[in-house]
């Protein structure tokens, strides 16, 4: 059908199956970063742990959050640092 | 050696489930294997009229699990092919009458019985589903060129590797047509976003609603191209792993360049 395909071409119009894919493709990535709810609390629990052993962090007002847009998604972070904690990881003598 | 258990499944409804598993346990048996296909949509029993044994039915799943018979009483013969059994749902029963449990239990006395047995699995990913994927070796995931079902087809393949089972692709219901004036997806568009291995292509064909009028078996069609194609991928699933997958379009091809050298000649 290259005939077909050109008479598209020139009439500037996209296929159904085009616009299928595409949308699609788009599903399948943001269904894949739905979290249950749960997930997001646990992950900020274990985030916390972590991060604590190198900052004292101010829990109350640490925020977590998935954000996404037409063509990427993110995960959020923030955290304010009140100050780093006695190292532990210093080299050993 | 042991039998396997291979479920067919999908997530969307009305995508092909029910025919591809009568066609594929029809295919196997008359390639020498002795199938069994079990009805896995307990309250909404369907496999039975496909497969036009409805009025053969005397017990179901539920009653072999909860002792009322044997596996053997259970198995309905078919009428015209050897070696192959229907186990029917139960029509009354609640859809949480079987746990994953008495399915793992009643596996294992399948693969004793039957080289193959067939689980057509209920649409959804509840219990029914659970059940399903809980007693299978292996699986096939039966999709249709449309954005709903594929999406489906994603979820459930994600669950299936969960349970470490990778499955192999069916794209039913392909109108080669379609697709060439852009407006179907093709088998390679839900391959590569699906991204697993494919085992067969299966193109819309008038004969499969032909063929459940009557209950009679597809893979017993001469003139079905879905049964045609249905015979060989029961042929990849079991021994012939590396025959070659017909592809509609392809064949569409051909025809086409034979009818313009007819016509040139002409
Ligand atoms: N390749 C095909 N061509 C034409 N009709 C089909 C094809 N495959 C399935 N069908 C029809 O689609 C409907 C749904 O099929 P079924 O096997 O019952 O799906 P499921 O078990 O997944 O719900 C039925 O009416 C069936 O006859
Ligand atoms: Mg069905």
């Amino acid at each position: 059908m290259k005939f077909n395909e050109l008479l598209k071409k020139l009439m500037n119009k996209t296929d159904s199956r085009d616009i299928a894919k595409k949308r699609l493709k788009f599903a399948l990535l943001t269904d894949k970063l739905e979290v249950k709810t749960d997930t997001l609390g646990n992950l900020q629990k274990d985030l916390v742990e972590v991060i604590s052993r190198y900052f004292v962090i101010e829990t109350e007002s640490i925020k977590i959050d998935i954000q996404r847009s037409e063509k990427s998604s993110a995960l959020i972070f923030n955290t304010p640092i009140l100050s780093a904690t006695n190292q532990r990881g210093l080299p050993s003598a | 050696m042991e039998g396997k258990v291979i479920v067919v499944t999908s997530g969307k409804g009305g995508v092909g489930k029910t025919t591809v598993t009568a066609s594929i346990g029809a295919a196997l048996a008359m390639q020498g294997k002795r199938v069994a296909v079990v009805d896995m949509d307990i309250g909404l029993r369907n496999l039975d009229v496909v497969m036009g044994l409805e009025n053969r039915v005397v017990f179901n799943i539920v009653d072999i699990i909860k002792g009322k018979c044997k596996l053997k009483q259970a198995a309905i013969k078919d009428r015209r092919i050897e070696n192959l059994f229907l186990i029917p749902a139960s029509q009354s029963d609640d859809k949480n009458a079987i746990k994953p449990e008495n399915m793992v239990w009643l596996a294992n006395k399948m693969r004793k019985e039957y080289d193959v047995t067939l689980l057509d699995c209920p649409a959804g990913i509840e219990q029914g589903f659970k059940n399903s994927i809980v007693a299978a070796d292996e699986a096939v995931v039966v999709c249709t060129p449309e954005v709903s079902a594929v999406r489906d087809a994603d979820r459930i393949i994600g669950l299936l590797y969960a349970q470490s089972i990778t499955p192999k692709l069916i794209v039913n219901r392909i109108v080669p047509k379609m697709v060439e004036n852009g407006d179907m997806l093709s088998h390679e568009d839900v391959v590569e976003v699906l991204s697993i291995d494919l085992i067969g292509l299966i193109e819309m064909d008038d004969r499969v609603v032909v063929s459940t009028n009557t209950g009679t078996p597809l893979v017993l069609q001469n003139d079905s191209k879905a049964g045609k194609a249905l015979t060989r991928i029961a042929m990849r699933l079991d021994g012939h792993p590396d025959l070659a997958i017909e592809n509609p379009m392809a064949q569409k091809g051909f025809w086409k360049k034979i009818g313009l050298k007819l016509s040139r000649k002409n």
